[in-house]
C-alpha cells in the first residue's frame, strides 16, 4: 500500500535512482551562449522534454509503480493504480503502467492539452475527464477508486514518487561541476521537494530556488508566509501543468529546504518558451520554460545574481502543435 | 584562391583541425518510436544544434578560416571582404563565420526567405541583399566590384565542402557498427563531403541523399549518369533544398553516393511532426528530408537490409510562427 508516512531522504532518493537505472534516460545537460549572455551567467539546461513520456514525471511514476508491484505480492496485471492529473503525471504514469503489465486510470481536466490526453491513452490507460478544479478531479478519482479498486497514486505527494524525482538532483551534481544553484518549476512540488532533498544532502550550499507563474503563486506565497496555502479554484495559467496547489507532503520539504521561489508573468513564461523552441531548438511546453523565463527576471538577478552556474530543469515537452493553441504563446 | 582544388580525406581532416573549438560536434540522438516506424536503429545526428542553427556554419567557418590565413600573408591589412547567395542556411553561416573572423560578409538571399534567417544574418552583422533568385548573380558580382568581395559558394567551394565532411568523421566516431548514412541535398555540399570521407575511411558504408520528389535534380543526376539542371527554382516546403547540384559537388556524388530518395512534400511534413512531437527537437522542413526518407517505402525497399542508419537532422531555423501553417497536410 501507499507508504504516505514515509519520509523523502537521501537514502531513498538513492534507491530511486537504482531502480530506475533500467527504465529512465539520464536527459542530457545543454548550454546556450544566447541564454547566458541574457541571463548574465552560466547555464545548465537539464532536457527532461527528452525524458520517457515527454516530462520528468516518468521517474517518479515509475519508481513508485515499480515500489508497488513488489510490495503488493499480487501478479501485476491484477493491479489497478487511479491517478488525478493534469497532463504529464497522467502520461507518466501510463508509460510506467504499460511497462510493468499493470492497468493504470487517468483523470484529466477537460481543459488539458489534447497531445497529454492522446499519450497517456496511446499508453493504454483509461482515461476520464472532469471539470478543471481541484474538488472535481479528487471527487472523479474517489470514484473510480470506488468502481475498481485501483491503488491511489498522488502525483505530488506520494513518497515514491517525489524520491523518483529527486534522482534529478544526483544527475545533476554529477553532471555539472561547480554548481550554485538549481532552479525549476514548482506546481504540486513534487519536482522541488526531491531535487531539494537530494542536493541539499550532499551541497547544503548549493541554492535550490523554485519558478512559479505569478498568477498561481500558491508555493510562493506559502513560502514567504512560512504556511501552506492553496487556491480553491484553479489558476488558467499557460503553464498548463503548474495550475496545481502545492501539497501538503511537498510542503514539508520545500519549507525546509528551498531558498527561494520565483514568480514570472503569462508573457515571460512566454518568451522564454520561444526563446528556448528559438535558439536551443529544443520542444518544451510553457511549464517547462517557467524555470528559464525565472532566471531572466529582474527578481532573480536582484536576489541570486552572486550564482554564477545555474542548472535549470528544463521539465517537460508535450505541448499541441494545432493552430490555435501554439498560437497562444507564440 | 582555386576552386578547382580536390576535395578529399586530408583537407576534411584538416579542416576538423580549423574547425575544432569552433564547431559544436553535435550529440547523436536515437528515438524508440521512430525506429518503430523504421523497421531499423536510426541515430540522428543533431546539426539543429550546430552553431547559426545548421551544419552550413562548418563549411562556411572553414572557408572564411582559410581565407583570412592566406590573406595574412600580405603585406598590406585590408579589410576582408566575402559575398555569398543563399536561400537562408548559408547566409546565417557565413555571417557568424565571418564575424568571427572581423570579416565583412555581404550576404544574397531571396525576397521570400524565412524571417528567423533574414533577422540572423543581420544580428551577425552581415550587409543583407535580397533579391529574387535569377538576379542573384548580377547581385554578387555588382558586390564584389565595390568591395573586392571574395565569393564563397555556398556548396561549390572545396574548403565549403571540406567543412560539411567534418561530420562524416564525427559520425564514424559516434556511431559504432554503422551501416548506411543519409543526409539530405540541395546544392550537395554535405553529400558531397560526407560521403568523401566515409567512401575512404569505410567504403562498406552506404552514403543516401534524401529529396523532395519536386526538387529531384540529384536524384535524376545519379539516375541518369549526368548532371541535370532544372531551368526554373522548384517550390519545396523544404526552402534549403530547391537549388541544384553543381558540377563540383557532382563529379563527388556521382563517384560516392550509393543511391539518392525522394520523397513527396506530405512525407516532409510528416516527418516534422514526428520529429518536433517524439524527439522534442526544432527541425525545419528541409532538416527532416533524410527523415522522411529513412521511413519511405523506397528506401525500406532498395535499403532494407541497412540495420544501424545515421540520419543527419541538418538544420532547425524554421520560423515557429509558421509552424501550424508548415503542418498543414
Amino acid at each position: 500500500m501507499e507508504g504516505n508516512n514515509n519520509e523523502v531522504t537521501l537514502e531513498t532518493v538513492k534507491k530511486a535512482a537504482s531502480t530506475l537505472s533500467d527504465h529512465v534516460i539520464r536527459t542530457p545537460v545543454q548550454t546556450c551562449d544566447t541564454l547566458d549572455l541574457l541571463s548574465g551567467r552560466r547555464l545548465f539546461f537539464k532536457c527532461e522534454n527528452f525524458q520517457k513520456s515527454g516530462s520528468f514525471k516518468f521517474r517518479g511514476a515509475c519508481h513508485a509503480l515499480s515500489r508497488l508491484v513488489s510490495a503488493n505480492g499480487t501478479t501485476p496485471h491484477r493491479l489497478q493504480v487511479v491517478a488525478g492529473s493534469t497532463g504529464n503525471f497522467a502520461c507518466g504514469l501510463a508509460m510506467a503502467a504499460e511497462l510493468f503489465g499493470v492497468t493504470a486510470h487517468v483523470v484529466m481536466p477537460n481543459n488539458s492539452p489534447e497531445c497529454k490526453r492522446q499519450t497517456a491513452l496511446s499508453y493504454g490507460a483509461d482515461l476520464t475527464l472532469c471539470e478543471p478544479t481541484a474538488q472535481d478531479i479528487a471527487q472523479t478519482v474517489k470514484q473510480v477508486q470506488d468502481v475498481t479498486g485501483a491503488v491511489f497514486i498522488s502525483g505530488g505527494n506520494n513518497p515514491d514518487v517525489i524520491s523518483g524525482h529527486g534522482t534529478m538532483g544526483l544527475e545533476l551534481l554529477r553532471q555539472v561541476s561547480n554548481l550554485d544553484a538549481v532552479v525549476m518549476p514548482v506546481g504540486t512540488g513534487g519536482m522541488l521537494s526531491g531535487v531539494s532533498v537530494a542536493i541539499k544532502s550532499i551541497c547544503p550550499e548549493i541554492r535550490i530556488y523554485g519558478a512559479e507563474p505569478e498568477v498561481a503563486n500558491d508555493a510562493a506565497m506559502s513560502l514567504s508566509k512560512g504556511e501552506r496555502c492553496t487556491f480553491a479554484r484553479f489558476p488558467q495559467s499557460i503553464a498548463d501543468g503548474l495550475n496545481g496547489n502545492i501539497g501538503p507532503v511537498p510542503w514539508t520539504y520545500i519549507q525546509s529546504y528551498v531558498d527561494n521561489i520565483f514568480t514570472v508573468s503569462e508573457d515571460e513564461i512566454k518568451n522564454a518558451t520561444r526563446l528556448v523552441w528559438e535558439k536551443m531548438k529544443l520542444v518544451v511546453e510553457p511549464s517547462g520554460a517557467v524555470g528559464v523565463a525565472a532566471v531572466l527576471s529582474d527578481s532573480f538577478k536582484a536576489q541570486a545574481g552572486g550564482c554564477r552556474n545555474v542548472a535549470v530543469i528544463l521539465s517537460g515537452g508535450n505541448v499541441d502543435l494545432q493552430v490555435d493553441k501554439l498560437s497562444e504563446f507564440l | 584562391m582555386g576552386t578547382n582544388r580536390e576535395v578529399n580525406l586530408e583537407t576534411i581532416k584538416e579542416a576538423s583541425c580549423t574547425l575544432s573549438g569552433h564547431v559544436i560536434e553535435t550529440p547523436i540522438q536515437t528515438c524508440e518510436t521512430l525506429d518503430l516506424l523504421a523497421g531499423r536503429r536510426l541515430f540522428f545526428k543533431c546539426e539543429n544544434f550546430q552553431r547559426s542553427g545548421s551544419f552550413k556554419f562548418r563549411g562556411a567557418f572553414n572557408a572564411v578560416s582559410r581565407l583570412v590565413s592566406s590573406n595574412s600573408n600580405e603585406p598590406t591589412k585590408r579589410q576582408v571582404h566575402v559575398v555569398g547567395c543563399s536561400s537562408g542556411n548559408y547566409a546565417c553561416g557565413l555571417a557568424l563565420a565571418a564575424k568571427h573572423h572581423g570579416v565583412t560578409a555581404h550576404v544574397i538571399m531571396p525576397n521570400n526567405c524565412p524571417e528567423c534567417k533574414k533577422q540572423a544574418v543581420l544580428s551577425y552583422g552581415a550587409n543583407l541583399l535580397q533579391r529574387e533568385q535569377k538576379d542573384f548573380i548580377p547581385a554578387r558580382k555588382q558586390v564584389e566590384d565595390l568591395t573586392g568581395a571574395v565569393f564563397i559558394s555556398s556548396s561549390q567551394h572545396p574548403d565549403v565542402i571540406s567543412g560539411q565532411g567534418t561530420m562524416g568523421l564525427e559520425l564514424l566516431q559516434q556511431v559504432p557498427d554503422l551501416d548506411a548514412v543519409i543526409m539530405p541535398v540541395g546544392g550537395g555540399g554535405m553529400l558531397a563531403g560526407v560521403s568523401m570521407v566515409i567512401k575512404s575511411i569505410c567504403p562498406e558504408v552506404r552514403v543516401y541523399g534524401a529529396e523532395p520528389e519536386v526538387a529531384n535534380q540529384a536524384a535524376l543526376s545519379l539516375r541518369t549518369g549526368e548532371r541535370r539542371a532544372f531551368s526554373h527554382f522548384p517550390r519545396s516546403i523544404a526552402d534549403g533544398l530547391v537549388c541544384g547540384i553543381g558540377e563540383v559537388t557532382w563529379t563527388y556524388i556521382r563517384d560516392n553516393v550509393d543511391d539518392i530518395f525522394t520523397v513527396s512534400e506530405d512525407e516532409i511534413k510528416n516527418a516534422m511532426r514526428l520529429v518536433w512531437e517524439r524527439m522534442k527537437l526544432v527541425v525545419e522542413p528541409s532538416g527532416v528530408v533524410g527523415v522522411a526518407a529513412v521511413l519511405c517505402d523506397s528506401f525500406k525497399a532498395r535499403a532494407g537490409g541497412c540495420k544501424n542508419v545515421a540520419v543527419i537532422l541538418s538544420g532547425g531555423n524554421v520560423d515557429v510562427q509558421k509552424l501550424p501553417e508548415i503542418l498543414k497536410m
